[in-house]
């Protein structure tokens, strides 16, 4: 199996498909967990509700309950009071009920007589065709009854029989009437319009006149629920209002989806049903989701923007460090190369780099474009002989001494230490111009210096020859030249191999 | 709230009625006497009392009725919102309302003459039977007392009583609702009436509007006149009766608000043909209407009567005679409707919740 080379550009391209991917994965599963929080918060909001509507219809059933039975205690204690007061006529039975009236805060409160003769605060009259209750000759129990008579406002009759005589006349029941108006109003004390109930008889017609939500509002509750639901639902729901019964009901009109929880108010025949709208909470919890949603939506861009700026910072530092490490590489490289070409004793250039040179001028040499080149060769005298006498360390001083020596006087030239006692100095421009002053001092400096015992180094040199074809070519005449000078400097005292080794110490 | 919700709810169905009316009335607008305008409405609940300032701070009234009948229980209502105005103006007006359980000429001359001894500012009189209860009428003014006729009979012509609130035109309820039937019946067919109490002005003329119009048709035949006294039953009995003796019977006039009720009864159990028109609200006869059975009902404005009624007792009692404050006769609309009004005018007068 043959491996292939993985490019920059292959590179490149599947980071960048890669980040679209998690990107896309990303969005996706944030739209997916909106989705989801939404269904998750609308199957809990149903059953809030449902909970909810259950126990405000139940506590809104008996608080009617409590309202009906302190008035039945009421009626009792008035009718007491009644009695035991001293009423001699028809204006002090008025007085005295308005007085209760008053007290209880009712809209209407009134004794019957026997005769079905009715006594209230401003008016007597025979009230046998008024009053259901009256309907039977004798009223042996409470009773509750609904009236709404002749556009009337609606209103709650509770009825007791009693047993007085006053001014004359056997009293045979005492009752009251509460306007549903006032029902209603105590029922929505607590309710803030966070929900819709209403009252209503057993044949689903709204008795409390309050909407109950916008689609069903005042109408019969039957006739406005029938094309919504299935006939066994429908007859299910009548069903629970004909025979006094609790429940639930959920159905659609117009795409809304509406939960009704409807609960008896005992001994009155009435249901009171309340409504929350779960679209409502919906349409909240959709608000919400979809903020959440263009929220998330938000973080994504300005994740994508930051991303993408940090991708271009990146991209940009990755640069400056390639750059950097490129730069560097070259520094080291032209360091390395440098230290490849410098004698570390001398700090002049090595073999290496007068090897590299030579080529270079060979190069020249044969395409004819240079023409003023002088080549110095030199050679430390007596090195061997300081090495074996002295030692390392002195023949290393000698060595440095000689390099400074020609360093000195051949500073317009490129000095080469090319052996362990042998340095080269290629002359070029004002080097080769000046070359026979620069060799007479060094020469005049040499033989001073073989009197005060210091480094001598013999030299000869040469200058490019028209005929020469290599830089090799002006090397041999001017090593020739050196070995005559070498010669020249031993007659002159200095020390050479040669004479070291014919008279070793 | 609730209330101001309420009442907006009630002057919107009266509303959308009187547009329903107004929108029919070209066909029967002349077959009442009280002409029923474009504006008109079965039942006007929305009253204020008129400018006139009370002179006195209470007052104390004595009015009887008939009967003790749910018609009267509207005209009552009426009273009790006139009485609830004038006690937000500081005036305190207590009444009594009292009627026999069956309509007789005897109890209520009883009522009268015992009234009379009391000290009431007015006494107000539904004249039972006319020929009877007017002489005790002109006695009791003469004696000092202040007596007014209202609701649907008012007294003789000559009655020296102080003014009369209610139905005025009776004789013409009669012959529009019997026109009705006729234009229904294609003038031809027979007919029997239910007159109601025997001696009530308000019966008798409607009776006698039925009877004269019916005899402007040769085809038309009257087979049967019959007083059922304000009773549903009685009123069930005579009809299935009038049935039984003349099975081809085409149609009924019910003079009253008890008599179409139980004349539909009896049309219904023997499975009749015949057309039955009649008076007033009746909630039994309303729903009747709405299903067919009854053909219309001329509806009596009750509670304006006993609105009405209230005012002009409290001007005769200040002395005042009618004049500018007040005519001698208050008339009240009666309005035709039909099974197409029935099912608002429910919900305007009962709602639906003991249907």
């Amino acid at each position: 199996m043959r491996s292939r080379k993985i490019t920059e550009k292959a590179v490149s391209i599947t980071a960048a498909i890669g980040s679209v991917l998690i990107m896309v994965m990303v969005i996706a599963n944030t739209y997916w967990a909106s989705k989801q929080a939404i269904s998750s918060t609308n199957q809990a909001v149903s059953a809030v509700s449902a909970f909810y509507l259950e126990s405000m219809a139940d506590r809104r059933a008996r608080t009617i309950t409590n309202l009906i039975n302190n008035n039945f205690d009421y009626m009792k204690k008035a009718v007491s009071v009644i009695d035991d007061e001293k009423i001699e006529s028809q204006d002090d039975l008025r007085v005295a009920i308005g007085k209760i009236k008053s007290l209880l805060s009712l809209n209407r409160f009134a004794l019957v007589d026997e005769d079905n003769i009715v006594y209230t605060q401003y008016t007597t009259y025979t009230g046998g065709s008024r009053h259901p209750f009256l309907a039977n000759a004798t009223l042996d129990d409470k009773m509750i009854s609904t009236v709404f008579l002749y556009g009337s406002s609606k209103e709650l009759c509770l009825a007791i029989p009693i047993n007085v005589k006053i001014i004359g006349k056997q009293f045979k029941a005492c009752f009251v009437q509460i306007n549903i108006n006032d029902i209603v109003e105590l029922l929505a004390f607590d309710d803030q319009e966070s929900t819709h109930f209403a009252l209503y008889s057993t044949n689903g017609g709204n008795i409390s006149e309050t909407e109950l939500g916008q689609l069903i509002g005042t109408q019969n509750i039957f006739d406005a629920t029938r094309q919504n639901i299935s006939e066994e639902k429908w007859d299910s729901f009548r069903d629970d209002f004909a025979n006094n019964k609790r429940g639930t009901l959920t159905f659609t009109i117009n795409d809304v989806v509406e939960t009704i929880c409807y609960e008896p108010v005992p001994d009155t025949g009435w249901e009171l049903v309340v409504m929350i709208r779960e679209s409502v909470i919906q349409d909240q919890i959709r608000e919400i989701s979809e903020k959440n949603l263009s929220a998330n939506y938000m973080q994504i861009v300005f994740l994508l923007v930051v991303v993408s700026l940090f991708s271009a910072v990146l991209f940009y530092m990755l640069r400056r460090v390639a750059n950097d490490k490129l730069d560097e590489e070259k520094e080291n490289s032209k360091v390395f190369r440098s230290m490849a070409n410098t004698d570390s004793m001398t700090g002049v250039r090595n073999k290496h780099a007068y090897l590299e040179t030579e080529a270079q001028l060979n190069n020249r040499i044969r395409e004819g474009t240079i023409d003023k080149l002088a080549l110095v060769v030199c050679d430390i005298n007596g090195l061997k002989y300081v090495n074996d006498t002295k030692g390392h360390a002195a023949g290393d001083r000698l060595i440095k001494d000689a390099s400074a020596l020609i360093c000195d006087h051949f500073n317009h030239g490129s000095v080469y230490r090319t052996g362990g006692d042998e340095f080269a100095v290629l002359l070029l421009e004002k080097g080769y111009d000046t070359r026979d002053e620069v060799i007479t001092a060094f020469n005049r400096q040499v033989e001073e210096n073989i009197k005060k015992n210091e480094v001598v180094v013999s030299i000869g040199y040469s200058t490019l020859q028209p005929v020469d074809e290599q830089l090799y070519d002006v090397f041999e005449r001017a090593d020739h030249m050196m070995y005559e000078r070498k010669k020249e400097l031993k007659s002159m005292g200095a020390r050479t191999r040669e004479f070291d080794d014919s008279k070793p110490q | 709230m609730a209330e101001k919700i309420n009442a907006l709810f009630r002057k919107i169905l009266i509303v959308a009625f009187s547009l329903i009316v107004a929108c029919i009335s070209s066909g029967y607008s002349t077959r009442t006497v009280s002409k029923v305008d474009g504006a008109g409405s079965v039942v006007d609940f929305q009253h204020d009392l008129d400018d006139y300032v009370p002179a006195k701070k209470k007052y104390n009234f004595y009015f009887t009725y008939k009967i003790v009948h749910p018609w009267w229980d509207a005209v009552a209502l009426g009273m009790e919102d006139a009485q609830k105005k004038y006690l937000e103006k500081g005036i305190i007006i207590t009444y009594e309302y009292m009627a026999p359980d069956a309509a007789s000429y005897e109890d209520q001359t009883k009522k009268l003459l015992q009234a009379q001894e009391e000290d009431y500012d007015v006494i107000g009189v539904d004249v039972a039977d006319e020929e009877k209860i007017s002489p005790i009428i002109d006695e009791m003014v003469a004696s000092g007392s202040k007596v007014m006729t209202f609701s649907s009979s008012d007294a003789s012509p000559d009655c020296k009583r102080i003014a009369y609130v209610g139905n005025t035109h009776n004789y013409q309820d009669g012959a529009d609702l019997t026109e009705a039937l006729c234009e229904k019946l294609g003038y031809k067919g027979k007919v029997g009436i239910l007159v109601g109490s025997f001696g009530a002005p308000c019966h008798e003329d409607r009776a006698k509007g039925a009877k004269d119009t019916i005899a402007k048709y040769k085809d038309m035949e009257i087979v049967a006149v019959e007083y059922d006294m304000d009773s549903i039953d009685k009123a069930y009995e005579l009809a299935v009766k009038m049935l039984n003796d003349n099975p081809d019977i085409a149609g009924f006039v019910c003079c009253n608000m008890s008599n179409p009720v139980g004349a539909a009864r009896a049309v219904l159990e023997l499975e009749s043909k015949a057309v039955i028109v009649g008076m007033d609200h009746d909630q039994e006869a309303l729903n009747y209407l709405k299903d067919g059975v009854i053909y219309c009902l001329g509806v009596q404005d009750c509670y304006s009567i006993g609105f009405d009624t209230l005012q002009v007792a409290v001007k005769i009692a200040d002395g005042n005679l009618p004049g500018d404050l007040f005519p001698d006769k208050t008339d009240e609309n009666t309005t035709i409707v039909y099974q197409e009004e029935a099912a608002p005018i429910l919900e305007i007068l009962y709602g639906d919740v003991s249907q």
